[in-house]
């Protein structure tokens, strides 16, 4: 049923053609990160949200690997993040000056480094998980996130609540990108070989897999063992992309916005936990830079705001009654989607035509898109969900054979 | 809530335990609210099994009520000389914070966790965080916040101005009759002091400081600071302000009266069997959907009562993220005594609200808010089902 757990063997130059082909094309899409820093050097801030947008789909993917691939509930994501962040960063103030290493090599090694604190800690967190399931495990995972946070406030040699600044500051994007990729490529190698079939068996059903003779512990810590490492190698490219790491940045709602973005690509999908995490991690600071035609920031005014609330209320009523009552072909069923996203937008132009003739919302000097973009981002978690509650792409991965399938059908139905 | 602890940190900087019995005190009346909260968090997870991250906000909006509703009878910051409150006025702002908590929580369960209801429990969750979001930030925009308003302290009414004083063990009366006797001799000198100031027309701080007189006045002023140290360390006292012993009792009425309902009136009695097997009760001619609401209704109220006393008689400043860290102490609370189990968030409340002003007598007032996950942690190691909850065996 799950595609993940497809197993094929394809023949030898096929097997090693598409490794290197991957290979080859992930090295190429370094490269490609690398280089932009030149055509982008006048626009810095897109360039560094390219770049940062990488740490949060390495976040995403290997908390997928313990939240949607092992079924483990973890909420306390950022605590390795941090740890990875403060070892690194602290080693490379100490240590770095006296060492004959290059920056990239060294922060390579930090990489390793953190990864590996991160993983102590995530043996750590996921001792108890043995004992404890769902939510217990969940609000454990929290606190320990919590507890890491405040006692690095309390270490005066990290810098306490001040923050720790990371010198030399060593910028390396293409690292960024390619720990993303390796976390990625990890995570579906997993998925595709014999090895990850223990852990989808955790997830389905913990005590009918340890009756077939898995070793459930086993699997369970190796998962968080895994997952905490690449946050922590992420962490470390963090610190040294920022030169400065405070212990506000590893917040829990830093821990809650990387399990929504899991969530919301859909537990257990690596392409949907990659796409959602690009999209959530770009979707505020896009709305950050939104401008009105005179270049000033852009402003909602009252009615434009009470009336997109009323359509979303509206176009989400509508969608869940075309989705649950509506039994028609696939493609009419689109068609019936698209019509009462467009309905929606009709009624939001006039609901703010209503609201505008309305004397008090009309005067009243609306808000700056900064201000609303928090708002805008909790909106669409809440639209995504209550439409598509399994996550944009559910169990699925994106796959050749499947975007092939997806054209040959469209050119029988067209013959 | 915060600020109570804060002002303690002065107090114990070092195992004092002249101030044990204070700390004490003051644990207890936090770890009211705490439960007050928990009960919400703990009656929507026994009866949904859903972690109602949204709770907090409630919370929030609650103690925000009760702003508006002391602003409406005119007790703004810059309300000048105005007649203090009355219990109808208190009466009327837990009612309104509590209605209105009410219509919130129950707005919030219709909206967004009923569709929500058969599909995965990580899906409603993440519903829950958004739902959050949403309110701090949406709150951000129409709330005021800058400077974070906090209810006037005048709406008390005369009667619970002030506070109690408890003397557990009085000071020594020998050293009683000598600090009366060094506060008449600090009088004495400092009096000597200002005749020779006026006779002379100089100023005091002219004089330099090994001035006789100014010395004598230093050295009595000395002894009676020195003394009132020592009868405060040789007896121990519990303060309690009037309006504090007054939440107090309300929150153990409330919790009362929450008792009463569950144990004894059909309406409970449909949440206990909904919060046992949600399926079968719906089979049994439960109407499970009115139970949820209801469930919402009365744990938001809860809340909502919890943050006007919050606001009114700690007098916490409000900020749309201000419900944010009690909600996730209370949640804490809550999964502390055996989440789904109301004696048990109770008792989670007051355990998380000793321990913090525990932790903070024993001068270690930074980790205050790490005690209660590490408090979580230890009990949950030894106990995976929570104090008072049971942890169910998982069999094939």
């Amino acid at each position: 049923m799950n595609p993940a757990v497809e197993i094929q063997k394809p023949s030898l130059l096929k097997f090693w053609g598409s490794r290197v082909i991957s290979a080859i094309a992930a090295i190429a899409f370094c490269a490609g990160i690398q280089s932009l820093g030149g055509p982008l050097a006048d626009n810095e801030f897109l360039y560094r949200i390219i770049v940062l947008s990488g740490l949060y789909v390495t976040l995403a993917v290997s908390l997928n690997l313990i939240n949607g691939i092992t079924g483990q509930f973890s909420i306390g994501h950022a605590a390795f993040y941090q740890v990875g962040a403060y070892t690194a960063g602290y080693l490379t103030v100490r240590m770095f000056s006296t060492q004959q290493i290059g920056e990239v090599p060294w922060l390579i090694l930090m990489c390793l480094v953190g990864a590996a604190a991160a993983a102590i800690t995530g043996l750590i967190v996921g001792l108890p998980s043995l004992r404890l399931k769902g939510d217990y495990l969940a609000i454990v995972t929290l606190g320990f996130g919590e507890i890491i946070r405040i006692i690095a406030i309390n270490i005066d040699e990290v810098g306490g609540a001040y923050g720790l600044s990371i010198v030399p500051k060593i910028q390396s994007p293409w690292l960024i990108w390619a720990l993303a990729i390796l976390c990625i490529a990890v995570c579906r190698n997993l998925l595709k070989t014999a090895h990850g079939l223990p852990f989808l068996a955790v997830r389905e059903d913990e005590v009918a897999s340890s009756a077939m003779g898995v070793s459930t512990t086993k699997i369970k810590v190796t998962a968080f063992v895994i997952g905490s490492s690449f946050a922590g190698a992420a962490g470390a490219l963090l610190a040294h992309y920022e030169a400065f790491i405070t212990p506000d940045m590893f917040k829990m709602e830093v821990s809650f916005i990387v399990l929504t973005m899991v969530v919301i690509g859909g537990t257990g999908s690596i392409t949907g936990s990659t796409v959602a995490a690009l999209a959530l991690f770009l979707l505020p600071e896009w709305l950050r830079g939104l401008k009105e035609a005179n270049g000033d920031a852009l402003v909602v005014s009252a009615p434009q705001l009470l009336g997109a609330t009323l359509a979303i209320i509206a176009y989400i009523a509508l969608a869940r009654r075309v989705r649950d009552h509506y039994h028609g072909k696939p493609i009419q069923k689109a068609g019936f989607q698209f019509g009462v996203a467009a309905a929606s937008l009709v009624l939001f132009f006039l609901f703010k035509a209503v609201f505008a003739q309305i004397g008090g919302l009309a005067g009243h000097e609306g808000w700056e898109i900064n201000s609303l973009r928090m708002a805008i981002f909790a909106a669409v978690l809440i639209v995504i969900m209550l439409l598509r509650p399994q996550g944009v792409f559910g169990h699925h991965e994106f796959s050749w054979a499947w975007l092939k399938s997806l054209f040959v059908k469209k050119k029988q139905e067209a013959s | 809530m915060i600020d109570l602890v804060t002002s303690g940190a002065l107090a114990g900087l070092s195992l004092d335990p002249s101030t044990l019995p204070q700390q004490l005190v003051n644990g207890l009346l936090i770890g009211a609210i705490y439960a007050l909260i928990a009960l919400g968090y703990t009656m929507v997870y026994g009866v949904l099994r859903l972690i109602n991250f949204a709770h907090g906000e409630v919370f929030m909006l609650g103690a925000y009520a009760a702003l508006f509703v002391s602003y409406g009878f005119g007790y703004t910051a810059d309300a000048g000389d105005i007649a203090g409150g009355t219990w109808t006025l208190l009466a009327i702002m837990l009612l309104v914070s509590m209605i209105s908590c009410a219509i919130v929580g129950a707005v919030i369960e219709f909206f967004a966790y009923r569709p929500m209801r058969n599909q995965t429990r990580i899906a409603a969750l993440i519903t829950a965080i958004g739902v959050s979001l949403l309110i701090q930030y949406g709150g951000q925009l129409f709330l005021p916040a800058q400077p974070p308003p906090s209810i006037s302290e005048k709406v008390l009414p005369a009667d619970i101005r002030g506070s109690y004083d408890f003397n557990l063990i009085s000071p020594d009366p020998q050293l009683e009759s000598d600090l009366a006797a060094a506060k008449t001799a600090a009088d004495a000198a400092d009096s000597e002091l200002e005749k020779m100031l006026t006779d002379t027309g100089q100023r005091e701080f002219d004089l330099e400081p090994e001035h006789p007189l100014r010395a004598a006045k230093f050295e009595t002023i000395g002894e009676v600071r020195s003394l009132s140290a020592e009868i405060e360390n040789s007896s121990v006292s519990v303060t309690v302000p009037r309006g504090q012993a007054v939440m107090f009792g309300t929150v153990v009425l409330l919790m009362t009266l929450l008792w009463w309902l569950v144990m004894h009136t059909r309406t409970g009695r449909a949440m206990r069997a909904a919060s046992h097997d949600f399926d079968s009760a719906s089979l049994m001619g439960i109407n499970v959907n009115r139970v949820v609401t209801i469930t919402f209704i009365i744990g938001s109220a809860l809340a909502g009562a919890g943050a006007m006393m919050n606001a009114t008689f700690l007098r916490t400043p409000l900020t749309p993220f201000f419900g944010f860290m009690p909600g996730v102490k209370a949640f804490v609370a809550a999964v502390l005594g055996g989440i789904g189990n109301i004696p048990g968030a109770v008792l989670g409340g007051f355990v998380m609200g000793l321990a913090e002003t525990l932790v903070v007598w024993a001068g270690y007032g930074q980790y205050k808010d790490a005690v209660a996950f590490v408090i979580l942690i230890v009990i949950l190691l030894f106990r995976p089902g929570g104090l008072l909850g049971s942890s169910k065996v998982e069999k094939v």
